[in-house]
């Protein structure tokens, strides 16, 4: 493997030791470019009470290109799908070099306060947040307390 | 037609079918009055067929207009006119009032104030790669954001792998200012890099400019270049494609480009339901003998008991004269509003397949009608080596079966215009003219495939009217 850029090496040991509250992310033992992820649900919301696993992948032309994050735990949110993709749009074409995993993470987490169901990828999610939100939040709560509880 | 196409068959009934003398007569009106077509013809569109090589002088030119009149540099001037479609009077009169808005919405300079650095800086780090590098290493677009020149060039690495091209903007968060040619040009380092940005910025250059447009023949690399941006007929030299120059697609007059869009996604969707329609053999509603359609005609005559019948709705031949041709029309049902959802649903889905399995059997049509022609040409070639004839000599028949292909294709495009109109006086009339047009083309196709027993005068004379109905529908099409 080529050697790490030093973005990488500073990018990461900031978050070791000023980790972003909520979240931690730790790089595998094994490749430096992948990250173990668990946010906390926030306050307030559906998830709330629930930690959520995810996977984050530093490709080979990072920053230029954005990181690849997905949710490992199942989650029930308008701009989640099954397999766990997000809907962010710093992470596709609004992804700029001068951003980092840091404000990734913090993206994620704000998407979790404040689902967006008008730019969806879960379309039957999206719908009943639209339709019914009372129902649709009942669903999450219950899938944070299925999936994201640690018994 | 049927089965069986050998010249012999053909000859017994041909000449004394009385259904289509008749409104053959009621239109001699017609036949005094020769038209040139080229003048009156609605289609006819001003086209150019351009290689890559005179596309760049073209754009060039504009280019250096620019530069002379506003004494800006040929980059800029680039990216002003990509992001103004082309028009050179435009940007230069915006540019005169109010150079600075045009600049901003041009996204060359940014909407709020440049970030400002210190002069006297020697060292500064870069925020993308973190690094400290010596001043001189550093550039920045109009909006001020400095990265290290490193990081400029695995920019644009990334962006031109992706096809990204006149798009690639500054690094910043939410900054969109954009990077001008030789801008990336002079810190982009491979050559190879180079010469794809280019070629990128050319395929954007064209897809910006409204008069041009990129043949989508395969592998061709032919732009056309019309003054009229119009869904009118484009058609490639070099590859042979015919499309249409304001959306692409096929070329599909009468109907416009968005009913064509909605046609062809429609017919994607259902190609189950519509795939029974499909069948090349029909029962002979007289007799009930099997017949297979093997020419593009629709004026089916069964080889055992004679009976001339249509294959489109199996209904006698006779009723499909010019006047009463009524077999193209869908009759909707008056009082489908007090109907059940059922029905309403099953009354759609006829509606639909009345016209899907028109359009269906016209582009069949035409694909037998490609051999009838081979068939043609074959007999002619006999005639000819036989001395019975010139090669001139039967000319005209070749001239009927190329304006048989051009009417029917136009045949085609009505039914998906005429399933999205809506009820009314329009829609009657595109219907009656459609119907016509039907009608002297089912006529012509006969004729040409009973060409032996045909007379020239007769065909030439067929040839003139199916034309100048078709050219009537389009007229209309091209005026609204
Ligand atoms: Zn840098
Ligand atoms: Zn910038
Ligand atoms: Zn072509
Ligand atoms: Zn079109
Ligand atoms: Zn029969
Ligand atoms: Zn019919």
């Amino acid at each position: 493997m080529a050697a790490l850029p030093r973005r990488i090496i500073k990018e990461t040991q900031r978050l070791l030791q000023e980790p972003v509250p909520g979240i931690s992310a730790i790089p595998d033992e094994s490749n430096a470019r992948y990250f173990h992820v668990i946010v906390t649900g926030p306050e307030d919301s559906p998830f709330e009470g629930g930690s959520f696993k995810l996977e984050l992948f530093l490709p080979e032309d990072y920053p230029m290109s954005a990181p690849k994050v997905r949710f490992i735990t199942k989650i029930y949110h308008p701009n989640i799908d099954r397999l766990g993709r997000i809907c962010l749009d710093i992470l596709k074409d609004k992804w700029s070099p001068a951003l980092q995993i840091r404000t990734v993470l913090l993206s994620i987490q704000a998407l979790l306060s404040a689902p967006n169901p008008d730019d969806p990828l879960a379309n039957d999610v999206a719908e009943l947040w639209k339709v019914n939100e009372s129902e649709a939040i009942k669903n999450a709560k219950e899938w944070t307390r299925k999936y994201a509880v640690e018994n | 037609m049927s089965s069986e196409t050998n010249a012999e068959s053909d000859m017994e009934y041909s000449e004394d079918d009385c259904s289509y003398e008749d409104y053959y007569n009621s239109v001699d009106d017609c036949d005094s009055e020769q038209v040139d077509f080229k003048k009156v013809d609605p289609e006819h569109h001003m086209l150019d067929c351009l290689s890559v090589e005179e596309v760049e002088r073209l754009l060039n030119e504009s280019v250096e207009a620019l530069c002379n009149e506003l004494e800006v540099v040929p980059s800029l001037a680039k990216v002003l006119l990509h992001t103004h479609e082309w028009a050179v009077g435009r940007v230069i009169s915006q540019f005169r009032s109010n150079s600075s808005q045009l600049l901003i919405s041009s996204c060359v300079k940014p909407a709020i104030p440049p970030v400002q650095h210190q002069e006297n800086l020697t060292y500064m780090t870069c925020p993308v790669c973190i690094a400290t590098h010596p001043r001189e290493k550093f550039c920045s677009l109009a909006c001020g954001h400095m990265f290290c020149k490193d990081c400029w060039a695995m920019h644009f690495e990334v962006q031109i792998s992706l096809g990204v091209s006149t798009g690639i903007a500054c690094m910043a968060q939410d900054c969109g200012v954009l990077t001008p040619e030789d801008f990336v040009l002079s810190l982009a380092p491979r050559p190879q890099l180079r010469e794809k940005y280019q070629m990128f910025c050319f395929r954007d250059y064209v897809k910006s400019h409204p008069h041009l447009r990129f043949c989508p023949g395969l592998n061709c690399n032919v732009v056309m270049l019309s003054k009229e941006l119009k869904a009118k007929k484009a058609f490639c030299t070099q590859c042979k494609t015919m499309f249409c120059f304001n959306c692409s697609l096929d070329y599909h007059a009468p109907s416009d480009c968005n009913t064509i869009k909605r046609w062809l996604t429609k017919c994607a969707d259902d190609s189950e339901t519509a795939n029974y329609i499909s069948a090349h053999t029909k029962d002979c509603p007289k007799c009930h003998v099997c017949i297979e359609k093997n020419g593009g005609c629709n004026h089916m005559q069964c080889r055992n008991c004679k009976h001339n019948f249509c294959w489109m709705c199996l209904g006698d031949w006779k009723a499909h004269g010019a006047e009463y041709y009524e077999c193209s029309r869908y009759k909707e049902n008056p009082n489908i509003a007090n109907e059940s959802a059922h029905a309403q649903a099953r009354e759609a889905l006829k509606k639909y397949l009345h016209y899907y399995e028109r359009w269906e059997n016209h582009s069949k049509s035409l694909k037998l009608e490609e051999q009838t022609v081979q068939q043609i040409k074959y007999r002619i070639n006999e005639k000819v080596m036989t001395c019975s004839g010139t090669w001139i000599d039967w000319q005209y028949l070749m001239d009927a079966a190329a304006l048989l292909a051009k009417c029917r294709y136009t045949l085609q495009y009505t039914y998906p215009y005429a399933y999205y109109l809506e009820p009314g006086p329009r829609k009657e009339l595109f219907e009656y003219q459609q119907a016509q047009l039907e009608a002297e083309i089912e006529n012509l196709s006969w004729k040409i495939e009973h060409a032996e027993t045909t007379h020239r005068g007769d065909l030439e004379n067929q040839i003139d009217i199916a034309e100048k109905r078709r050219t009537t529908l389009l007229k209309d099409f091209f005026e609204s």
